[in-house]
């Protein structure tokens, strides 16, 4: 099942990547790489060769492009001190501003654009990075930077497959189990959580429960919750669709709502782009779907991930804030990935919105 | 001693705004390169020292030492410039250097007073323990430790730690520098690293996903020192503005700045 999702995503990646293509100029056309959501977006520009491609790079996404939150990490005004190839492989001599920063994800992701920028010109095969003229050491963390870096080598996992956190047992009570079947009831918790147990279910379906009502969100079962649970409805969808399975994305409320047949289903905590990266508005359908998808530019597992544009996913993470945090997609707690992976499909789809009340 | 009261009487003038002034005053170190201070790192070490180097030439360094070094240089009067050290052995070995100081997180040993000089300690650093993610039960216990893939870089404390306190039932795996060894224990090669405290905080910090939890530190109080040549001239001057630095807060404000990792809330391992 995972190689057949895989291959209809790498169809549609590539078909994605030839309608951008064919969008381009008619003329001579180099392919750059820049990021969307968790995941590289390559896009067409004029000009051939090494320079030109790198120049392009540095150059910037283009204002549609932005809007569509597709965005480069390489700092702005970053100098291109030379650019050379010998054989198969490029080097590209940078300014230290490419390495300004100390936060490690954007320092992986800009050093992917250049790597996949730079292979993508015909004869690249591998790319030497240097800093103000010198071997970089220690920069790009967990990467060895002082060998010519392939985009194949990008695209490997380097890191071991994060495996389900074991459920701790605490002892049930009675309030608890009593808050829980409200929730269960009102399209925060599966049946299945209502076990009287406190736990990561019943904190995630708190959250969004106080998200949806704009309470605190604390997630804990306090007065002011406890009091709004007893009075509370069931959330309502925002947009009218047809019949069938989708998702809204509600920003402002940081929540999921899975929906069928115009019903809600559930209403799950998650966590959109933050402002530097926001999730992108508008109407979306999922295209792919993968148990587990490597993020090239950030170089981390996402798990149970349903990408519905680009690098654009619904997917699990193991930190999961309250508010906005992510590079673009929608983070989901453990608690409720895997659900929410298997209530979506292909072809159902996911509408993004900036306001919901 | 003329040169300790020169340079006394330059760091009142650095304190009351007058550097310039307090440089004409100072009597020129004895350098390798007149009015500059070649210091030599050994890169990388997250935290402390990274950058690019050209040849033996560091053409771009940030981290801890690195500002420590251009801070000793401003207080002698000197402007620093950086050279990597071909290997770690190369700066604690014996014989003439082409730097007039080393700072590259080198314990004080006494074994090594034969060989080099030291300035006064900057810093004390333990050794740190850091899993591999979704490593079962966190070991409390050196006993535990003991049980686990360890993996060390070569010729280092961590190195020796291991050997001669940990002693693991397979033998600790060795790798030649500190971004191979963190490589190893996020594919899972290796359950754990014992490496310098700081460093592997600086490090989890940076790749939070990528590793497990530190698991503690093992107690060694090792204090780092600046590396100088069998007794070289610029000792003295060089403990002189340090002593300023440790003295006026600067040490520790650089250490907040690139070493903001509380390890003293780590549990010792025993």
């Amino acid at each position: 099942v995972t190689h057949r999702r895989r291959r209809v995503a790498v169809v549609c990646l590539v078909a994605a990547a030839a309608a951008i293509v064919l969008a381009g100029p008619a003329a001579a056309a180099t392919r750059v790489t820049f990021v969307q959501g968790e995941q590289n977006a390559t896009v067409a520009r004029p000009g051939d060769g090494l320079a030109d491609a790198v120049a392009a790079l540095m150059a910037g996404p283009t204002a549609a492009e932005r809007t569509a939150q597709i965005r480069s990490y390489i700092p702005p005004r970053t100098q291109v001190r030379s650019v050379s190839q010998a054989g198969t492989v490029a080097t590209i001599d940078l300014g230290s501003r490419f390495v300004a920063g100390t936060d490690s994800d954007a320092l992986l992701a800009r050093l992917s654009q250049v790597v996949a920028t730079a292979t993508a010109v015909p004869g690249v095969r591998s790319v030497r990075v240097l800093i103000q003229g010198g071997v970089p050491l220690g920069l790009f963390p967990g990467i060895n930077a002082t060998v010519p870096l392939t985009t194949r080598a990008l695209r490997t996992p380097d890191v071991a497959r994060p495996r389900p956190t074991p459920e701790r047992r605490t002892p049930a009570t009675r309030g608890t189990r009593g808050a829980q079947q409200r929730l269960a009831d009102l399209g925060y918790l599966l049946p299945s959580g209502v076990d009287g147990q406190p736990g990561p279910a019943t904190t995630t379906a708190v959250i969004a429960f106080q998200k949806w009502e704009g309470l605190q969100r604390d997630g804990v079962l306090g007065p002011a919750t406890l009091a709004r649970l007893r009075t509370a409805t069931r959330p309502t969808a925002r947009t009218r669709g047809g019949s069938g399975r989708r998702a809204e994305v509600l920003i402002d409320r940081q929540l999921v709502l899975a929906i069928r047949d115009n019903r809600v289903v559930r209403a799950l905590h998650v966590s959109t782009g933050k402002p530097s990266t926001p999730t992108p508005v508008g109407s979306f359908s999922v295209y792919a779907q993968f148990p587990r998808w490597w993020s090239t530019p950030f170089r981390e597992w996402l798990l149970w991930a349903s990408p519905f544009v680009g690098g654009v996913a619904m997917h699990q993470f193991p930190d999961v804030p309250v508010y906005a945090a992510s590079h673009g997609c929608v983070r989901v707690p453990e608690a409720n990935a895997r659900w929410l992976f298997r209530f979506i499909s292909v072809g159902d789809p996911v509408r993004v919105l900036a306001a919901s009340r | 001693m003329r040169r300790l009261a020169a340079t006394a009487a330059a760091l009142v003038a650095l304190a009351i705004g007058a550097a310039p002034a307090a440089t004409q005053q100072t009597a020129p170190a004895p350098t390798i390169s007149p009015g500059v201070l070649t210091v030599a790192l050994d890169l990388p070490s997250e935290g402390f020292q990274v950058g690019a180097v050209a040849g033996s030439q560091v053409v771009f360094a940030r981290g801890f030492e690195v500002d420590l070094a251009r801070s000793v240089a401003r207080r002698m009067g000197l402007r620093a410039t950086f050279v990597n050290s071909a290997s770690f052995g190369d700066v604690v070995a014996p014989g003439p250097k082409p730097w007039d100081v080393a700072f590259a997180q080198v314990s004080i040993l006494s074994g090594r007073r034969a060989a080099i000089d030291y300035t006064i300690p900057y810093l004390q650093v333990d050794q740190g323990v850091l899993l591999r993610r979704g490593l079962g039960p966190t070991p409390r216990t050196l006993a535990a430790l003991a049980r686990l893939k360890l993996c060390v870089q070569a010729t280092t404390t961590g190195a020796a730690v291991v050997a001669r306190t940990v002693r693991p039932a397979t033998r600790a795996r060795a790798y030649a520098d500190v971004t191979a060894l963190i490589q190893a224990l996020s594919t899972g090669r290796c359950d754990a690293v014992v490496y310098d405290a700081p460093s592997l905080a600086v490090l989890r910090s940076e790749v939070p996903r990528r590793v497990g939890p530190m698991a503690g530190v093992i107690p060694t109080a090792e204090r780092y020192g600046g590396v100088t040549a069998d007794g070289s001239r610029l000792t003295p001057a060089l403990n002189v503005a340090l002593r300023g630095l440790l003295d006026d807060g600067t040490v520790t404000a650089l250490t907040t700045k690139w070493l903001s990792i509380d390890v003293s809330a780590l549990k010792p391992l025993r």
